[in-house]
């Protein structure tokens, strides 16, 4: 689903240089759940900015769906990006000013779909990550481990093929951290990619793959069994 | 997708609650601003348009050329009518013979009536010859325009049936007199004239009835002769273009108008549409604007209107920042630019729509109080289809021009550097384009205070100016001149002076101060006719003394029905190159084909008319026959029960006269009338300026502070003052302030100046004004951000930076 090779992204400013992804090489394949870890600074992050199509890299090359996209411009990645990939983020991102259903709603709204099938569709994924009951409150009446469910039903409901989590239990604590694990997981099994960063080992455990990276590159792939 | 924006639109509203005050007040008061402006703009510019084929409609007027200037008259000679029509036979040519100022008496069904119902008719009394109504055509409701045929008939609008007969249905077949002297008969009604026509027609009898009555109606069948109340309008055929006349005209004028000694007469054609516009020929409305300041009045609008847009665009980059997370989110998960740019301006759209609805609330709550500020005195109403297409128009031109800027700017966020919030209100849309656009916004508000300045001091001024006569607790009493009254004048008079408060009573023809213009040729001294024109009042002995004018030679002249010598003012005799006014008296004056009579007096120069004018060389001599005003000084003291004794004397001596009395200090204060309004118009648009402007720099000191609350902070811990903080606030605003001030003051001299040139008694536009003007902005300016920036800097540091 993923081929990227010899991928380089240098960030410049006047007096510094600083390399974020050193001619770095992965496949990720469908149906995979493959964790990204590595100290501060070593190019995760960077590198799942690529891959969601939020940035873009110096030279090399990123196939996704057997497609070149390295030279994709704005457009096209906003089009790629909304119909198969979801984010969920450390911090959540929800929209203050919008309610839990509003919040899950807008990725359908901008893939285009009829207000009577969305509405299907959210209530449907409300459910299955036990929020329906609150649907119509707004985030900051939220627990952390609430809005993080919020934001997994956000990255699902249009259906991606790839979810990119980017340090998802971050900030919540560990049984609100093992319940959206639990979901991944299960959203895994039903057939989504997902590539997720994180620092803890813990959470890498439910994958199926670790690469470690260090300044830039990948240093080691652990098959976990 | 639209719903969403809706929905985001009000919540952010309602979050952001400080702000879209802000927004919305400023963008109502300037939608309500244009409203009222637009309203105002097109009832003037709508004079007379309502006439079906009105640019067809065309006022013949006179040039006359004279060695040291140019007059333009109104009127034509009363023979030029007929050889108008000789000379242009396929031109529709009609006449109204202006003679408003009379007295009417409803006498009712009996036309031998005796009658108590008397109306002074200021306006609206004007003799017509059926063709009139050929040129112009307004409808009829009874009878038809060819009953202007006959003599002693007379046309009523619905307004004056009503006001005379109860009501305009039971006018016709009934009768009313003008000045006690002709007997008319109603013989058709005639619809209401809109109030904004020049042709404010109450009382229309036939042109014949004034041609049977010459001397009463000062109807002068003379080729020499020309009065501004004989006009004369044509309408073209619809294949002639006016300019395609001009030959014919000249030739006209050569044919008819002898070569004065002075001056060449030429007529030619001024198109209705100029008539309301054109200050130097007077129309028969109650006034005329010039195009330049309706022009002004909507470019104080456009100002307006930009600078809420102005605030509008300021603020909403700046609070950009704010939004930059959500706006990441929207584009991570798929949204494009374009719909971005929609939803921002879907947003800009509601604001500016509730700004509309409460704007044009407002409108509506103001233009009762317009006819206060604008000669306007038809009732003006938002709510028609005219106004509200404005109204919309006028809401989507500043949707877009405050909402695509920020729009742009925000819907252009990398998605990436907006989810991290790496945007400062500083690298968001530059600081430098919000710094040009305040000083934008404070330029326009400098010079629109630096105008009120100069209007306000010009009028006042004007209203302190020696006049060179006194015009205090003078009481001015009109009526015709006939002579019942005259007979009457010398008992009213010693009556009048029986009481102790009136301190001096004068007859003539025309108060120091008027609007009149009476001037002839003229020869001093026994030599040829000069090459200018002599203005002359009449009046009688006491005219000097009544009205405090001062003498620099000789005397008044003593008592007499007719002129046995002549008061010359001093101006003349600059003219005629003479510096002792000594050196005239016995001197002999000869005005027209008149006799010769000798300079008794000459007296200290006294305004003749507005400031606006120049004094012209005047002489004043006696002439009992055209007296048709008294002069009544009386004393301070018990002043009211002096003014009701005169006017019970003038009851008792004048019966069938109704009563017209006004105050001299009154009348030339209406000389000023549109120059108070406009001042007063600019003072309320300085203030709009002016608030709008504080609503903006407000918002964006606010907005400062809450993004340097974490700068106050750590400077604060370091050891910087409360003044220190508050410097780093206002040192910014201060320089915005004075740049402004120089783009201002340069503009604002230079067409302040231009304003000024319509006075000949004026003001210098001094350094005082725009040292004025800067004081009260800098003050302003100070404390709309002394405030906030006062409070951010007695903030507590450490709260501040924990919030970090």
């Amino acid at each position: 689903m993923i081929k990227i090779t010899n991928l380089e992204k240098v960030y410049r400013t006047e007096e510094v240089e600083t390399i974020a992804l050193n001619k770095l090489s992965l496949e990720v394949k469908q149906g995979e759940f493959v964790a990204v870890m590595g100290p501060s600074g070593c190019g995760k992050s960077t590198l799942l900015n690529i891959l969601g199509l939020l940035d873009d890299a110096d030279t090399g090359s990123f196939v996704f769906n057997g497609i070149e996209v390295v030279n994709f411009n704005e457009r096209k990645r906003a089009d790629l990006r909304k119909h198969n990939i979801g984010f969920v983020f450390q911090s959540f991102n929800l929209i203050d000013e919008l309610t839990v259903f509003e919040n899950v709603e807008l990725p359908l709204i901008y893939t285009g779909v009829k207000a009577s099938e969305r509405k299907k569709k959210v209530d449907e994924v409300l459910n299955k990550v036990q929020i329906m009951h609150r649907r119509n409150h707004y985030p900051q009446q939220l627990s952390g481990g609430q809005q993080q469910r919020v934001a997994v039903a956000r990255a699902v409901v249009n259906d991606p093929k790839l979810i990119l989590a980017d340090e998802p239990t971050g900030n919540l604590d560990s049984s609100n951290g093992n319940e959206v694990m639990q979901m991944l997981t299960e959203l895994n099994e039903q057939g989504t990619t997902i590539v997720m960063v994180t620092h803890s080992e813990h959470d890498a455990r439910y994958s199926h793959r670790i690469i470690r990276m260090l300044d830039g590159q990948t240093v080691l792939q652990n098959i976990m069994v | 997708m639209i719903r969403n924006y809706l929905t985001m639109a009000f919540r952010n509203l309602k979050r952001h609650r400080a702000f879209a005050f802000i927004n919305i007040s400023g963008l109502a008061v300037g939608i309500a601003s244009c409203i009222v402006l637009f309203l105002v703009v097109k009832y003037e510019l709508g004079y007379d348009r309502f006439l079906p084929g009105n640019e067809k409609i065309f006022h013949v007027v006179t040039r006359q050329v004279y060695p040291d200037r140019v007059h333009y008259q109104p009127g034509v000679p009363v023979p030029a009518l007929a050889a108008l029509r000789n000379d242009f036979p396929e031109i529709t040519t009609g006449t109204l013979h202006n003679q408003s100022g009379r007295q009417v008496t409803v006498l009712g069904r009996d036309p031998n009536a005796k009658s108590d119902q008397k109306f002074i008719e200021d306006s609206g009394i004007m003799f017509a010859d059926p063709q009139f109504f050929q040129v112009f055509p307004f409808p009829w409701l009874q009878g038809s325009a060819s009953m202007l045929s006959e003599p002693n008939v007379v046309a009523l609008t619905e307004e004056a049936g009503d006001k005379y007969f109860g009501s305009w249905k039971q006018a016709v077949g009934q009768y009313i007199m003008i000045d006690n002297a002709v007997t008319l008969k109603v013989a058709g009604i005639l619809q209401n004239i809109p109030a904004n026509s020049d042709f404010p027609m109450g009382v229309v009898p036939s042109l014949v009835t004034s041609k049977n009555n010459p001397d009463l109606f000062g109807y002068n069948d003379d080729w020499g002769s020309m009065s501004s109340n004989f006009q004369v309008f044509m309408r073209l055929p619809e294949n002639v273009s006016p300019a395609s006349l001009d030959n014919r005209f000249a030739a006209f004028s050569k044919k008819y108008y002898r070569p004065g000694t002075q001056s060449v007469k030429s007529n030619y054609l001024q198109p209705l549409s100029e008539v309301h516009f054109d200050r130097e020929i007077e129309s028969f409305g109650d006034h005329s604007v010039s195009r330049s300041t309706l022009w002004t009045l909507s470019l104080i609008g456009v100002f307006i209107i930009l600078m809420a847009c102005i605030n509008f665009v300021n603020m909403s980059t700046a609070q950009a920042v704010n939004r930059s997370r959500e706006i990441g989110i929207r584009k991570v998960l798929g949204g494009k630019r374009s719909s971005l740019f929609g939803q921002m301006m879907g947003e800009t759209g509601v604001m500016v729509f509730i700004s509309l609805l409460l704007g044009l609330t407002i409108a509506a709550l103001c233009l009762p109080y317009v006819k206060y500020v604008a000669s306007i005195q038809e009732s003006l109403s938002v709510f028609n289809t005219e106004v509200l297409l404005f109204a919309l128009a006028l809401a989507v031109l500043v949707t877009f021009l405050a909402g695509s800027y920020p729009a742009l700017v925000v819907s252009g966020f990398k998605p990436l550097l907006a989810l991290k919030n790496k945007f400062s209100s500083a690298s968001v849309a530059g600081v430098s384009l919000r710094r040009v656009l305040v000083v934008t916004q404070f330029a326009i508000s400098q010079a629109l205070i630096i105008g009120t300045i100069v209007a306000v001091s010009q009028m006042g001024a004007i209203k302190q100016a020696n006049i060179g006569f006194n015009k205090d607790a003078v009481m001015v009493l009109e009526a015709a001149g006939d002579s019942v009254v005259q007979s009457r004048q010398d008992a009213f008079k010693s009556a009048l002076l029986g009481n102790p408060q009136v301190k001096g009573v004068s007859f003539s023809s025309d108060v120091p101060s008027s609007d009149n213009n009476w001037s002839n040729n003229f020869a001093f001294d026994h030599t040829e006719d000069q090459n200018f024109h002599l203005f002359m009042k009449y009046a009688d002995e006491d005219y000097y003394k009544t009205f405090g004018i001062e003498f620099v030679a000789g005397h008044a002249y003593s008592k007499s029905d007719s002129i046995t010598g002549w008061v010359v003012n001093e101006t003349l005799l600059s003219k005629l190159g003479i510096k002792d006014p000594q050196s005239v008296i016995g001197k002999d004056l000869r005005t027209g084909a008149t006799q010769w009579k000798p300079i008794v007096g000459v007296v200290k120069d006294f305004r003749t008319n507005s400031m606006r004018d120049n004094i012209p060389p005047l002489a004043i001599g006696t002439w009992k026959q055209v007296y048709s005003a008294a002069g009544i000084k009386i004393s301070g003291d018990n002043f009211n029960a002096t003014t009701a004794f005169v006017q019970d004397q003038w009851n008792k001596y004048f019966p069938e006269y109704a009563n017209r009395t006004s105050f001299m200090d009154e009348r030339i204060a209406d000389f000023y009338k549109q120059e108070d309004q406009l001042a007063l118009l600019y003072k309320i648009f300085a203030g709009i300026a002016i608030f709008i402007s504080c609503l903006g720099l407000y918002g964006l000191v606010s907005f400062m502070a809450v993004q340097r609350t974490r700068e106050v902070g750590i400077r604060k811990t370091l050891g910087a003052t409360v003044p220190q903080i508050v410097y780093l606030f206002s040192r910014e605003f201060t320089v915005l302030v004075v740049v402004a001030f120089a783009v201002a003051a340069p503009l604002a001299w230079y067409f302040m100046n231009r304003w000024l040139e319509n006075f000949t008694y004026k003001i210098t536009v001094g350094p005082g004004i725009f040292l004025l003007a800067i004081l009260i902005s800098m003050t302003i300016a100070w404390i709309t951000v002394g405030y906030k920036s006062i409070r951010a800097a007695l903030a507590n540091p450490v709260k501040s930076l924990r919030n970090e």
